[in-house]
């Protein structure tokens, strides 16, 4: 019997597949290549002129935890008492009963100590929101990041991107929620400011536009050279800038802030992946330039496919 | 092993109920079980938690498992697009071992994520976030195995009359099954970018979406190497090995290009020596890339790749090593130098074993129903 097709192993350049092929996929990669670098200049998202946020200086904070029990009553969260076996509000770290949290920093020799707010920082350009699929996390009135239940299809790659580690996700429940800060955006149109900043006894932490907050750290700074870790206000640039800033006496890092530059994880995770689909143009240049070669294919196929069926008289398989 | 030229796609003839179909149903049953119960029982069973917020349904069954499902793409662009027209025989072969893999992946998410019922989303276009990497894969997944590998499927199963009628659609319809692949299986390394400093240096890099879609190629051509010479065995055909070696060819020469980006990308980024003093990550890393590297030159001899042992041992390995790399990122390298690992449940293990049993299963029925594994018959 005869078979179709090139002689096997007959090396890379098979009959049929010409050099004029050759030079249109050339051709369509360049041109695709091109689109690709034109845009280049990704999208700068800087923070909303009335963006709110919160100001926490370690230096002030007495460990109190009144934030802590306020955030768990005014977001109708059940208390996690699981270390203290069901008496008191204990929760160890963020979790989907806790958006808001204290936690000390102790060096290992005792000398170096510090209190820390944790809580969803509100960032400038946010990876959860660019991670999200469905638009279920996205930044929305005074750049707050808001999450959406009916748009949220529990995927967690919020917590995948999330550089500091916030949203949480209900584990053990039916219909889960992402549980995180959301600046207690449902108080705020009562005119209330979020429990946290509200019941605090010594105003560790403030509330306040980002641009009256960093106004303030910066005022503290320059009334107290020194005093504060480099001088420097965290969040005013770090990851692309987020809406809650901290000042601290110890490194940063050592509150679990990372310290990791100032481009946001969106803007680095968007470089490539953002090129390539803006506008769609490049998936469609190389979809006209397969469906160009495989008209060509196909019909030499049938073709083939035809002279086979009448030698052999079997039909042809697809 | 008997060899021939394969000419065409032969249903096999064996008995339809075996040991090894009853042994794969019934590891599908229990997943099958487990994944029922799990709807009303929430995540928490899992090995998951908020700090390793995804786990092997996700990592293994989809992000990494969906690489041997890409023969379709591998085989495909090499039969039509690279014009080796003897490569047509074994299309069906990859065709449904591929909507196979990806159709169980996809079954598998279906239960990962917590809040499925609100998935609808992905047929409305203004609710979609494009500058999400999840996004593209969920459109363009769902879009591929429910559109246009599901048509590629569809002479296999329909009368070649019925098909007729749709049949001038094909060679828009297999363009769109080799982007739509190109896309998702890149956009499946584009997910962990965003992750940033949580993914290892090694790991971490803006080629993640280039190495993932070589390696799908890689490992497609692999799989398919694999599955022909394993049905071979077990259904008793010859195998063809020139075909076979065609394969191997186009494998090697994909793993090579994975190797060189590969280490030329840890050069460009300066983590060179990382890659040799990195405990480890270092012994993680080099592994992936022999287990490539090494088939792929024991396969560049013509010689040696027409030895079934040798392709069956170097195609493996080829899986192996391609496997293992996708799967670093998200679970090998993610959250490196930590105290705390995750580890799957047992529930987590049996539903993700049962997920590819399933698949297994559906391939040895598919076989004794359909026309699929090559054979040579005479005239």
């Amino acid at each position: 019997m005869t078979r179709h097709g090139p002689q096997r192993g007959s090396g890379e350049t098979a009959e049929g597949f010409s050099r004029r092929d050759l030079f249109r996929i050339g051709a369509s990669a360049s041109a695709a290549t091109l689109a690709a670098t034109l845009p280049a200049s990704a999208e700068e998202r800087g923070a909303p002129a009335d963006a709110l946020g919160l100001l926490y200086d370690t230096t002030v904070c007495i460990g109190c935890k009144a934030c802590v029990a306020a955030c768990t009553t005014a977001n109708n969260l059940e208390p996690d008492t699981e270390l203290s076996g069901g008496i008191w509000q204990m929760p160890t770290d963020l979790n989907s009963q806790t958006k808001n949290i204290i936690q000390l920093y102790r060096s290992p020799d005792g000398a170096e100590s510090s209190f820390m707010k944790r809580q969803c920082m509100q960032c400038v350009d946010p990876a959860c929101a660019s991670a999200c699929p469905f638009n279920a996390l996205s930044k929305g009135a005074y750049g707050i990041v808001e999450w959406e239940p009916t748009r949220c299809i529990g995927c967690r790659f919020c917590e995948i991107s999330c550089p500091f580690d916030v949203p949480r996700f209900e584990w053990a429940k039916f219909n889960p929620r992402i549980v995180k800060c959301e600046l207690c955006r449902h108080r705020l149109p009562q005119g209330l400011q979020p429990a946290c900043t509200e019941v605090c006894p010594v105003s560790a932490v403030i509330f306040g536009k980002r641009a009256d907050l960093l106004r303030e750290a910066h005022r503290r700074i320059d009334a107290n050279p020194g005093k504060y870790y480099q001088n420097r206000v965290y969040g005013e640039q770090d990851l692309g800038g987020t809406q809650v800033v901290y000042l601290s006496h110890v490194p940063f890092a050592k509150l679990g802030l990372p310290e990791v530059g100032t481009e946001s994880r969106a803007h680095y995770g968007e470089k490539v992946h953002g090129v390539i689909y803006k506008g769609m143009v490049v998936p469609a240049i190389v979809y006209a330039g397969l469906a160009f070669i495989m008209r060509r294919r196909f019909n030499a196929h049938e073709e083939h496919a035809r002279d086979e069926q009448s030698k052999t008289g079997r039909e042809d398989q697809l | 092993m008997k060899t021939a030229h394969w000419n065409y796609a032969v249903r096999t003839d064996r008995p339809l109920i075996t040991a090894p179909l009853l042994f794969f149903s019934a590891l599908a049953l229990i997943a099958l079980a487990l994944s029922a119960w799990r709807l009303f029982g929430g995540l928490a069973f899992t090995g998951m938690n908020d700090d390793y917020a995804i786990g092997v349904w996700k990592t293994f069954n989809v992000m990494t498992l969906t690489a041997l499902g890409s023969s379709a793409l591998a085989a495909g662009l090499t039969t039509w697009v690279f014009n080796q027209r003897q490569l047509h025989v074994v299309m069906r072969t990859a065709l449904t071992s591929s909507i196979l893999f990806y159709g169980t992946g996809m079954f598998a998410l279906g239960f990962d994520v917590g809040r499925p019922w609100n998935f609808y989303h992905v047929i409305l276009p203004w609710n979609w976030n494009l500058h999400s990497a999840l996004l593209e894969v969920s459109v363009c997944m769902t879009a591929y195995v429910a559109l246009f590998l599901l048509y590629e499927n569809l002479p296999t199963v329909l009368p070649a009359r019925w098909f007729a009628r749709i049949k001038p659609l094909y060679p828009y319809m297999v363009a769109a099954a080799f982007l739509l692949p190109a896309m998702h299986q890149s956009s499946l390394g584009s997910l962990m970018v965003i992750a940033g400093t949580k993914v290892h240096p090694l790991w971490q890099t803006q080629m993640l979406p280039a190495f993932y879609l070589i390696q799908a190629i890689v490992c497609g051509f692999a799989s398919l190497i694999l599955i022909l010479m394993i049905s071979c065995l077990a259904f008793h055909r010859p195998l063809d090995i020139p075909i076979m070696a065609t394969l191997a060819r186009f494998m090697a020469w994909g793993s090579l290009v994975f190797v060189v980006l590969r280490y030329a990308d840890i050069v460009i980024r300066g983590e060179l020596s990382t890659a040799f003093t990195d405990g480890w990550y270092a012994v993680l890393f080099q592994g992936e890339n022999l287990f490539v590297l090494i088939p792929a030159l024991v396969l560049l001899g013509a010689r040696r790749r027409s030895i079934p042992r040798v392709l069956f041992v170097a195609a493996a390995a080829t899986a192996i090593g391609g496997l293992v790399y996708r799967f670093s990122p998200t679970t090998l390298a993610f959250r490196y130098g930590r105290a705390s690992i995750y580890f799957p449940s047992i529930g987590e293990l049996l539903m993700c074993v049962g997920y590819i049993s399933l698949a297994i299963a559906l391939f040895i029925l598919a076989v004794r129903r359909f026309a699929i594994l090559p054979d040579r018959i005479s005239d």
